[in-house]
């Protein structure tokens, strides 16, 4: 049994505190020989902003033709879905809340047209984490991330008790996170206990 | 001395709800005397903040586009209107594209401590919000005001008010709400008059 985890590492900022965070989730994942990672920097991903047009809602896909043509593809044969974000002025990086908006695709796919985003044998079986860092120390600095971060994992077919969080606030500067007490063991803590449900959910055959 | 309000849309759709709304906030600023300007993001060059730092040494921005001289254009406002329809139960990335920019104005805020505004200042300088949401949530908005006060508390505006309408949906349209579109002309007027009373007491 293969295991796709598929992580979006959000930030502008390559190899920064939540980069660094997803790295350890993502170290922690890989010693399963099971595991099979794909991890995309958004930097590199070219998916533009959504424009609004609703066409999806009859087409069932969007009319742009970019780097979500290959990571739509993606989205729907993954296992785990990871997503890594800084908060920026006390929400999502515009890059991480233009791949959410482009999610568009899927929510027309699931409430206005009414037909399946993943096969109906693999629902319920797809779980989700969200990372998060931010400079600030204030505890309800990741309060406005969060509600995007739910609509994108939703409309994808993952409910919200399938989606774990590890955000770490207080980590400003690059490389800040490396000197928090508990942000590496924490990421390991929580790739073993996803890794552990989602063998199970995969084990448990058909719902 | 004439009131100077500038509307700033964030909806890659043009003349959509929200942009309707705003232009309805601009007339009712115009019916006042205010001199009104409209800048659409979707038709300016900018592109997302790179989070390099740079400007927390320099207190600029190293990013050479038009992001700069639009908030150069905040600053020349009395008012700010940004508007943005909730995606996602949050703004559209091309709000939070222009928002996150501000990185050097807050750099030169709470860094350098080169930039500073002060209660006078902020009183005669009010930034108002306005957005629509498809979904009938009354929380649907919740999501976007904190950016929101990001972008304002930074550049000096005293964040006074929200005209938002959902449930844009089951109206069919801003055109069909029953008074928001009346209501965002009121607000624009009794704002425009408001400052230009502390500006030519």
């Amino acid at each position: 049994m293969t295991i796709k985890v598929l992580a979006f590492a959000g930030s502008p900022r390559r190899h920064g505190n939540s980069e660094t965070l997803l790295d350890w989730v993502l170290a922690a994942m890989g010693q399963d020989p099971d595991v099979s990672i794909e991890k995309v920097p958004l930097t590199e991903a070219n998916i533009n902003p959504c424009r609004g047009c609703n066409a999806c809602e009859k087409l069932n896909r969007c009319i742009q033709r970019d780097g979500l043509d290959t990571y739509h593809d993606k989205i729907i044969e993954a296992d785990c879905i990871i997503l890594s974000s800084p908060i920026f002025c006390l929400g999502l990086c515009s890059q991480v809340k233009a791949l959410v908006d482009r999610a568009q695709v899927f929510r027309s796919r699931k409430y206005v047209l009414k037909l399946p985003v993943v096969p109906v044998e693999r629902k319920g079986k797809r779980l989700a984490i969200f990372l998060a860092t931010a400079g600030q120390t204030w505890p309800h600095v990741f309060d406005a991330a969060v509600p995007s971060v739910k609509c994108f994992y939703h409309v994808i077919d993952i409910k919200d008790a399938d989606i774990s969080y590890l955000m770490i606030n207080g980590v400003d500067e690059s490389g800040a996170i490396l000197h928090h007490p508990t942000a590496q063991a924490d990421a390991e803590k929580l790739a073993a206990g996803v890794l552990a449900e989602q063998k199970k959910r995969l084990a448990a055959g058909p719902v | 001395m004439t009131i100077k309000v500038l509307g700033i849309s964030g909806s890659p759709r043009r003349h959509g709800n929200t942009e309707t709304l705003l232009d309805s906030f601009l007339d009712g600023a115009k019916s006042a005397g205010a001199e009104v300007e409209k800048v659409v993001l979707k038709d300016i060059d900018y592109s997302p903040c790179r989070g390099c730092n740079a400007c927390h040494k320099t207190g600029e921005c190293i990013v050479k586009d038009d992001a700069p001289a639009l908030f150069e254009k905040m600053f020349a406002a009395d008012c700010v209107a940004v508007a943005s329809p909730i995606y996602s139960m949050g703004i559209t990335a091309q709000l939070k594209g222009f928002i996150d920019r501000a990185q050097y104005l807050w750099a030169r805020k709470f860094i350098l401590k080169t930039l500073d505004f002060s209660e006078d200042y902020i009183r005669r300088h009010k930034g108002v919000f306005i957005s629509t949401a498809g979904q009938n949530w009354d929380h649907v908005f919740d999501g976007a005001f904190p950016a929101i006060t990001a972008l304002f508390h930074g550049t000096g505006f005293d964040y006074s008010d929200n005209i938002i309408a959902n449930n844009m949906d089951q109206y069919g349209g801003i055109k069909n709400h029953p008074t928001a579109l009346k209501d965002a002309f009121a607000k624009g007027k009794e704002i425009a008059e408001l400052l230009g009373s502390r500006k030519n007491p």
